[in-house]
């Protein structure tokens, strides 16, 4: 569904990525780990057309994408969630999710869509009139993933969805990644989370210095000395919690 | 506050207009130099009718067989042009006379430069005091000295209104000069202090608060001294705030302009002020003049702007009659002495001006503030086709103001 | 000496129907504030041209004053949006607020307005042009006469600041503007096409200065140079109100205003502009989020 081939960009005259090649099946997770500073955000960044693609490809559903202004890709089913949390905190919950489905015109569906993300995350619904502003960061971790499910994209693409969040609260929101997959929304997940994202996703690719250093099945990752050795470390990583569906 | 101000206005229009005829072989030419302020509409036909009677004089054959050759340039009313203009005109062109500026303050550095340069200097519009008080042997003033305005205007005022005036003054120069001079001339021929005083922004939108305290005051007459759009303004305000035509509005000299009745409409009926010339003038040669100038320009009912420049051209043509000039290189100096004596020989000149412009030889204001009559002039109707009746003229004391 | 409450409520009434004036325009200044960070210099300017659009409208093609209006502040609109389009759109893109981009902006803005001065006084020169505007007899309040104008342009200005809110809470359209002023890259992400947004608060921008542009033509004559001192009282009023805060636009010019004519009225009657301009200092001293800036730090 997404094919990147060779990609490179930077900001300005620096150069990030240095030809990544990518690719996302329908259906499944995909995640994309690596360390602080490695370009995985930078990657995001250009697929959704905010940042000017250099060299390379992109290819999703069929059509090539790079270098369509950022609003279009949306149009094309790709939609992102940033790392930044960055929910509008002047706006309430249901206004932030509805911002997610500008896109669309089917109002219909479009209800139907804010009941199936209330649905996913309870705590939303009961704090729908409420300012994003007033959230935890839980919470609003939660309203921004919602909101990106609010567009019904084809492709969700989240950065780094447990970065600093509790344990518990990274549990739950593994779990909801679970179950907006099997309601058939294929997933591009950036994590340095990288066990439980490589017990979540199908396949894993593992950048360092704008290129892909690794590239393979989740659960031969997973027990990659090169990846263990490189990254599983740490009290989330090596935590004996299991995922529920 | 003008940091938008009309500058922009005057940058395209710089420039120099040449006229007047080659030298014949026999005789030579009187150079005459001229520096104005041709920045508005109104501002550059000031300067192409001294220009067009420079014209018709040659046309008719000169004076005394010799042609004038005229050199007109625009100082923008600002200093330092005008200053370059003069320098220009007296030393490059070598000028027999030079006529400046419309702008007082203008006209005032070129005094310094023409008694230094022993040039005569008429001028033809500005008003300050100050030019003549000088003391330059070389200067001659033909609109009335702003001195005589404020006695005009408060001996009016005092004798025919009443003593309790409200004064509402903009931040412009010319506004505040004249509005001080009302107010100490009410003092010092009546006694009389403000009722009510406000400085207000040039271009202030809002004048309301003033004119409901003016209200409640209860005065005889309110002067506004602003420009002509912002008194404009003021006036409209005045009756919607309720004050009865009865308290007469009494403007600064600015309400000559025709911004104030076209753009106040009905509110300008009755405001009046203190001119040299009366479109309203029922004299032949006032009726001749406004349709001569209506003819070559366009204006209707023109103002004293256009009369003093018409009546210096006069008064120096009768000047260059009356001199014996060499018109050579060796007798330029000579030349420029004898002009001006001539024009301090001018007496009793009965022109368009509201009263006769005599000069005298000392260098002192009694001797060249040539016109001391000032006629008061009331609008009677607003509106683009504004009408203006003469409603007294005044003529003031030679020393009044010194 | 008795206190004249009479005087004292015309006054406030002065102040309240010029106040509404300088809200309007600062409603522009903020909206475009709040959506690109930066101040629009050139917006006194817009105010002038809509001024001469509706002149134009409602004198020489003879339209109803209202449609006139309509007309003047559509036409505005759309010269805000050309102007955004073809020379701010480079800057904009760079970012506004403290940003070399924002800083340009402020230049480009202050080169602007002279630009439009020049061009309005090529096409309708220097002189001033009266506007009047025949709304029927004054409202006569007890010893107090106020002109139709005033009131209608209080009226005018309550009904564009409803407008406006309801356009922002409670559409979608209003929703993805305070999207983009809020945020600009997740706008993006939300699909909301952002260039077109900022062209469309700029032009909304300018369709209501044009408005005050307008209601003020009858109370004043229309001139080129009458956009300077509007934009340093509506200035005044968006800092007052909290730049940036809507709501706080209106109630700023309103403040302004009444602080104007109190000063004038019972501190000294001389240069009524000094009391906006020590308000504004004051409030940039005590509380420069504004009077009412408390919507003004989180921004939309
Ligand atoms: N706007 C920017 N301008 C210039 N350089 C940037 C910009 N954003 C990121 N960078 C640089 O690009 C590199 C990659 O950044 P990026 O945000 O893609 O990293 P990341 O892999 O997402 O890291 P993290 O896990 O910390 O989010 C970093 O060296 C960063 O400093
Ligand atoms: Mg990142």
């Amino acid at each position: 569904m997404l094919k990147v081939s060779g990609l490179s960009t930077g900001y300005g005259k620096l150069q990030i990525l240095r030809g990544i090649d990518l690719n996302v099946a329908e259906g499944g997770i995909v995640t994309l780990l690596g360390g602080n500073g490695t370009g995985k955000s930078t990657f995001l960044k250009a697929l959704s057309g905010l940042l000017p693609v250099w060299e390379g490809s992109i290819e999703f559903d069929g059509q090539k994408i790079q270098n369509l202004p950022p609003h279009e890709i949306v149009r094309c089913g790709l939609t992102q969630v940033t790392q930044g949390k960055d929910a509008y905190p002047a706006m309430t919950v249901e206004e932030n999710l509805k911002l997610g489905a500008y896109v669309r015109k089917d109002k219909i569906a479009i209800a139907e869509d804010l009941e199936r993300v209330y649905s996913f995350f309870p705590r939303l619904l009961e704090r729908r009139t409420q300012l994003a502003a007033t959230l935890s960061g839980g919470e609003v971790q939660m309203l921004v993933i919602g909101r990106g499910l609010m567009a019904r994209p084809k492709l969700l693409m989240l950065d780094e969805p447990s970065a600093a969040l509790a344990p518990k609260i990274i549990m739950d929101i593994f779990a909801t990644i679970n179950r907006i997959r099997k309601s058939g929304v294929s997933i591009l997940m950036v994590e340095q989370n990288v066990r439980m994202a490589l017990l979540l996703a199908e396949y894993g690719y593992i950048i360092r210095d704008g290129v892909i250093l690794i590239k393979g099945d989740a659960k031969d990752l997973i027990n990659d000395p090169n990846v263990k050795k490189s990254f599983l470390g740490g009290t989330v990583a090596n935590s004996t919690h299991e995922i529920k569906a | 506050m003008s940091i938008f101000n009309k500058n922009f206005i005057a940058a395209g229009m710089a420039g120099v207009f040449v006229a007047g005829m080659a030298a014949s072989a026999m005789s030579a030419d009187i150079r005459v130099g001229i520096t104005m302020r041709m920045i508005s509409e109104n501002g550059q036909r000031y300067g192409q009718m001294v220009m067009d009677e420079i014209d018709m004089i040659n046309e008719s054959g000169g004076i005394n067989g010799n042609m004038l050759k005229a050199t007109l340039m625009n100082d923008e009313c600002k200093s330092d042009k005008g200053v370059a203009n003069a320098i220009k005109l007296i030393n490059q062109q070598k000028v027999h006379i030079l006529i400046g500026s419309t702008c007082s303050s203008v006209s005032l550095p070129i005094v310094d430069i023409t008694e230094k340069a022993g040039v005569p200097q008429i001028i033809p519009h500005s008003t300050n005091d100050k030019i003549t008080k000088k003391g330059s042997a070389w200067v001659f003033r033909v609109p009335v000295s702003g001195r005589y305005y404020a006695g005009v205007n408060a001996k009016y005022v005092g004798e025919n209104i009443g003593k309790k005036i409200a004064y509402l003054c903009a931040a412009d120069a010319a506004s505040q000069n004249d509005c001080d001079a009302m107010q100490s001339q009410m003092k010092s021929q009546h006694g009389a202090d403000p009722a009510y005083v406000a400085q207000v922004q040039e271009k202030e939108v809002d004048f309301r608060t003033h004119m409901q305290k003016i209200k409640s005051a209860g005065v005889d007459g309110i002067m506004i001294a602003a420009l002509a759009e912002t008194m404009a303004r003021a006036l409209t305000q005045s009756y919607e705030a309720g004050i009865p035509a009865s308290v007469r509005r009494i403007g600064s000299s600015s309400a000559s302009n025709s911004p104030v009745p076209s753009i106040a409409g009905d509110a300008a009926k009755g405001v009046f002020f203190a001119a040299a010339y009366a479109a309203a003038d029922s004299r032949p040669i006032a009726r001749l003049f406004n349709e001569m100038v209506k003819k070559r320009y366009g204006v209707n009912s023109p103002d004293h702007d256009f009369s003093q420049a018409y009546d210096l051209v006069r008064i120096t043509e009768i000047a260059l009659k009356n001199a014996d000039l060499k018109l050579d290189d060796e007798n330029l100096a000579a030349d420029r002495t004898a002009i001006r004596d001539a024009i301090a020989n001018v007496k009793d000149y009965n022109g368009l001006a509201s009263g006769p412009i005599s000069f005298c030889a000392a260098a002192t204001p009694q001797c060249r503030d040539g016109n001391r009559t000032a006629v008061l002039i009331a609008y009677t109707k607003g509106g683009k086709d504004y009408k203006t009746e003469v409603l007294a003229r005044v003529t003031m004391p030679i020393d009044f103001g010194l | 000496m008795d206190f004249d409450f009479s005087s004292l409520f015309a006054f406030l009434l002065f102040g309240v129907t010029i106040g509404v004036v300088y809200g309007i325009v600062a409603l522009g200044i903020s909206l475009i504030y709040s959506g690109l960070d930066i101040v629009h210099f050139a917006h006194g300017e817009i105010y002038m041209f809509g001024a001469f659009f509706g002149l134009v409208f409602s004198h020489t093609m003879g339209f109803p004053y209202p449609v006139a209006l309509l007309l003047a502040m559509v036409c505005a609109a759309v010269l805000g949006m050309g102007i955004e389009r073809v020379f701010y759109r480079r800057l904009t893109k760079g970012g506004g607020g403290y940003t070399v981009a924002g800083m340009g902006m402020i230049i480009c803005g202050f080169g602007m307005s002279i630009v439009l001065m020049n061009i309005a006084f090529l096409i309708w020169g220097a002189a001033a042009e009266p506007f009047p505007v025949d709304l029927g007899m004054p409202f006569q309040l007890g010893d107090i006469t106020l002109p139709k104008s005033y009131a209608l342009t209080a009226v005018v200005a309550v009904l564009l600041m409803a407008a406006l809110h309801y356009f922002l809470k409670k559409t979608k359209l209003g929703l993805a503007v305070r999207a983009v002023a809020a945020n600009k890259d997740i706008a993006y992400l939300m699909g909301i096409n952002v260039p077109m947004m900022i062209s469309l608060i700029f032009g909304l921008a300018c369709g209501i200065a044009a408005a005050a542009g307008v209601l003020i033509g009858p109370m004043q004559s229309v001139q080129v140079e009458m956009g300077y001192l509007m934009l340093l009282k509506a200035f005044a009023a968006a800092v007052v109100g909290g730049f940036g805060s809507l709501p706080g636009a209106i109630a700023g010019g309103i403040v302004v205003g009444i602080a104007e004519n109190l000063g004038a009225a019972y501190i000294s009657p001389n240069h009524k502009d000094i009391y906006a301009f020590l308000l504004l200092i004051l409030v940039l001293m005590i509380k420069p989020s504004g009077l009412f800036g408390i919507v003004a730090r989180v921004k939309a």
